[in-house]
């Protein structure tokens, strides 16, 4: 058995339904903004629970917008975590601020307590991430943001389809960002993002910078850039919208086999807490394991393909040494950066998929399932 | 006779099959971002530009930014651009953080370049000429110019792909040139992408990381990137109608031809190269035009679909005007803004359709 941890051919092997809208859309010649990308921001709109959606081009546009909307600029420091994908500090750095980098909790989730300690006078906004599409203690983390006087920029990346206590992810901060490139649970042919926001202010700003600034044809309010959805991705993210929880149960529903099989290794194998009242969306279905690197390895040879999300936290990246600020204590994200590995769950799988990925890492430990 | 300013309905009747089978290809694959069809289409691009290296992305708009980005343009630094042009050659040197100076243009309304020298300071870091409409700045002064100043010089290429001046293609004169394969230019994608050109391996290596996130490789980040990937669909169909550049370009010359040689009236002037350019790119045909705004309402009426590109020049708008000296600074643009009209051109135009066009314009001034 193979057990493949890509599912674009799969995704993608039957496009008629996509491919029929294209060709209206490449006969209308409507390539820029228009009906596709309006519709497609509707409808993710009341998808997650907001006032307003704003198409972009990619994940990492959406979080510059989101962070340039409420003004964050030079030399303002943003709290965020140290484990997370490179566009999180990028987009930081992007508009001129400073990310501060602090450590996870054992849920690989951004720490609480420390965003409470690196929070200074410079400190302008805080950007926890749902990292792997499960979430951490958003409500916390609103209740120190209101204290402090804090923006919270949610970092939904990863969290599309997923639910925090019955709302969705992105849905709690000021504005949010979430990609759609091919790898997450709502994806396109390409690269693709969106910002959320309930505030009709931010949504107006948000919509003229990405499109140049412009009012109209003639007339600009400001200097904008292009960070336009296209209109071919806005079909094929509409499409994939309508199976989306069917995606994300299929993922939970694998998952849910994985740790309780995988539970039985207590003594090899640490996953982390799941929340009754969370749904994730297994973006990532990312655990500890001892001997790490020889049982990804063992995996690979037993044609079981893993990941690791990722082997250096960003604070050890060359990158952040010239332009980030580092927390006090980032132990917990060195820890697992050397035990993290993560497990194919997609869609495209099955419970027999699951059970053979089980069967061998049992076999790497040694164990026998009884 | 009803005559739209563009018809990309007409273009892809042509190419329809092509298309097709170009998405089909890269859908079978399954692999959709940074794929070997971005590397082919770079390498193709180069191969026709002459340029040494070029890198794919999301726009033209990024190009630009990324182009200044790459060459440490930022905070406190002056860039010297015309003032007749689309809003993203703003745009860029503000999102940069960058301070933009609006210089006037001359007849061809491309950069003066003698006006340029006047607005030059200890922080003026780069120039930007643009090559408006697709005819080609004066670039032999303008290279000069930086030469003893010490300026970089970064190319607003958007409207150039497929030009010539002097034999040389625009966007390949200075440090870095930006294009776009926006739907609206003649080598076009089906949504947004740009390309970069660039002669140095430093810019070059700085932008290839720069889109991609800063990455070196999957688990090493040398600095904090972006996205601005160009999208592997779009890469396999701008490779396809790489092939047909040179004819469309051809085409959309032999119209302008055409054109001028039937509006040969005093009310109808043309911009005129002020160099040698061997190849204008005709992205649009822009005629300048006594009582325009009464012609532009009178062609409607005859369905005929004319538009101003633009009536306000850029140190003119209420976001920079605090940027410049306001009204009457900068005249020649200023008057070019106030008689520009675009016609409607492009490749798929028939002469019947060219020949309508300039007997309604001969009709309007004749009343």
């Amino acid at each position: 058995m193979k057990v493949h941890y890509n599912y674009l051919p799969q995704e993608f092997a039957e496009t008629s339904a996509i491919f029929d809208e294209w060709r209206i859309l490449i006969e209308s010649s409507d390539f820029t903004l228009g009906f596709y990308v309006e519709e497609f921001e509707k409808e993710f709109a009341k998808f997650a629970g907001v006032k307003h959606c704003v198409a972009t081009n990619n994940g990492t546009d959406a979080l510059i917008l989101a962070l340039k909307s409420i003004g964050v600029g030079t030399n303002d420091e943003v709290i965020t975590v140290t484990n997370s994908f490179y566009a999180t500090a990028g987009a930081i750095v992007a508009v001129g601020a400073i990310p501060v980098l602090v450590d996870c909790d054992d849920r690989f989730q951004i720490c609480p307590k420390a965003i409470q300690s690196a929070i200074t006078k410079k400190t302008k906004a805080i950007l926890p991430v749902h990292w792997g599409g499960a979430s951490p203690a958003i409500e916390t983390i609103l209740e120190l943001a209101s204290t402090y006087n804090l923006e919270i920029i949610e970092d939904a990346c990863m969290g599309i389809g997923g639910s925090v206590g019955g709302k969705h992810p992105g849905s709690f901060g000021r504005v949010s960002a979430f990609s759609m490139h091919p790898l997450k649970s709502l994806n396109v042919m390409g690269d693709g993002g969106m910002v959320v926001t309930n505030d009709s202010d931010l949504n107006d700003w948000m919509r003229k910078y990405r499109n140049h600034g412009m009012i109209s044809r003639d007339t600009i309010e400001f200097w904008g850039v292009n960070m336009r959805l296209q209109p071919l991705q806005a079909i094929v993210a509409k499409q994939r919208l309508q199976v989306l929880d069917e995606t994300i149960s299929k993922r939970n529903r694998n998952a849910k086999y994985l740790d309780e099989n995988l539970s039985k290794l207590s003594k090899y194998v640490q996953l982390p807490n799941r929340i009754d009242t969370n749904v994730e969306t297994f973006a990532l279905y990312m655990g500890l394991f001892e001997n790490r690197d020889r049982l990804k390895k063992f995996l690979k040879e037993n044609n079981v393909e893993v990941k690791i999300h990722y082997p250096k936290p960003l604070h050890i990246q060359p990158a952040a040494q010239k332009s980030c600020i580092m927390g006090e204590k980032l132990t917990n994200s060195e820890y697992q950066a050397e035990r993290l590995l993560t497990l194919p769950v997609h869609q495209y799988l099955d419970i027999q998929h699951m059970k053979y990925v089980c069967e061998t890492i049992f076999a790497f430990y040694g164990y026998e399932d009884g | 006779m009803r005559v739209d300013f563009v018809d990309l309905k007409a273009r892809y009747e042509e190419e329809k099959k092509e298309l097709n089978e170009c998405i089909n290809r890269v859908l079978a694959k399954g692999n959709l971002v940074l794929s070997k069809e971005v590397d082919e289409l770079e390498t193709d691009i180069c191969n026709y530009t002459g340029s040494r290296y070029c890198v794919g992305l999301n726009s033209g708009t990024d190009a630009l930014m990324i182009a200044l980005w790459a060459n440490g343009i930022g905070k406190g630094d002056e860039v010297i651009i015309p003032s007749i042009s689309f809003f993203a050659t703003v745009g860029a040197v503000v999102h940069v953080g960058a301070t933009p100076r609006f210089c006037d243009v001359n007849a061809d309304m491309n950069i003066d370049v003698e006006y340029a020298e006047n607005l030059i300071t200890d922080k003026t870091k780069a120039i930007m000429p643009v090559h408006w409409a697709g005819r080609t700045a004066n670039m032999s002064k303008i290279k000069d110019l930086a030469k003893r100043h010490t300026l970089l010089v970064v190319e607003d290429s958007a409207q150039s792909m497929g030009g010539r001046y002097n034999g040389q293609h625009p966007g390949t004169f200075g440090i870095a040139g930006a294009i776009s394969c926006h739907p609206l230019k003649n080598l076009n994608g089906l949504g947004d992408g740009g390309l970069l050109l660039t002669s140095t391996d430093e810019i070059y290596q700085k932008a290839k990381r720069y889109r991609n996130h800063g990455m070196v490789q999957r688990d090493k980040a040398e600095i904090f990137g972006i996205n601005s990937r160009l999208d592997t669909i779009n890469a396999e169909v701008i490779k396809f109608r790489l092939r047909g550049l040179d004819k469309v370009i051809s085409k959309r010359n032999e119209n302008v031809r055409l054109y001028r040689e039937l509006l040969n009236i005093d009310e109808i002037t043309f911009p005129v190269s002020a160099c040698g350019s061997d190849i204008d790119t005709q992205v649009m045909f822009i005629v300048r035009a006594k009582h325009r705004d009464a012609l532009k309402e009178y062609l409607k009426s005859k369905e005929i679909e004319a538009l101003v590109y633009y009536g306000t020049p850029l140190h003119l708008h209420e976001a920079t005007i605090n940027l410049g000296d306001g009204p009457g600074s900068l005249p020649t643009s200023e008057n070019i803004c106030s008689e520009v009209l675009a016609l409607p051109h492009n490749q798929t135009l028939t002469s019947d359709q060219i020949n309508f066009v300039c007997s309604e314009i001969k009709n309007f001034y004749k009343r």
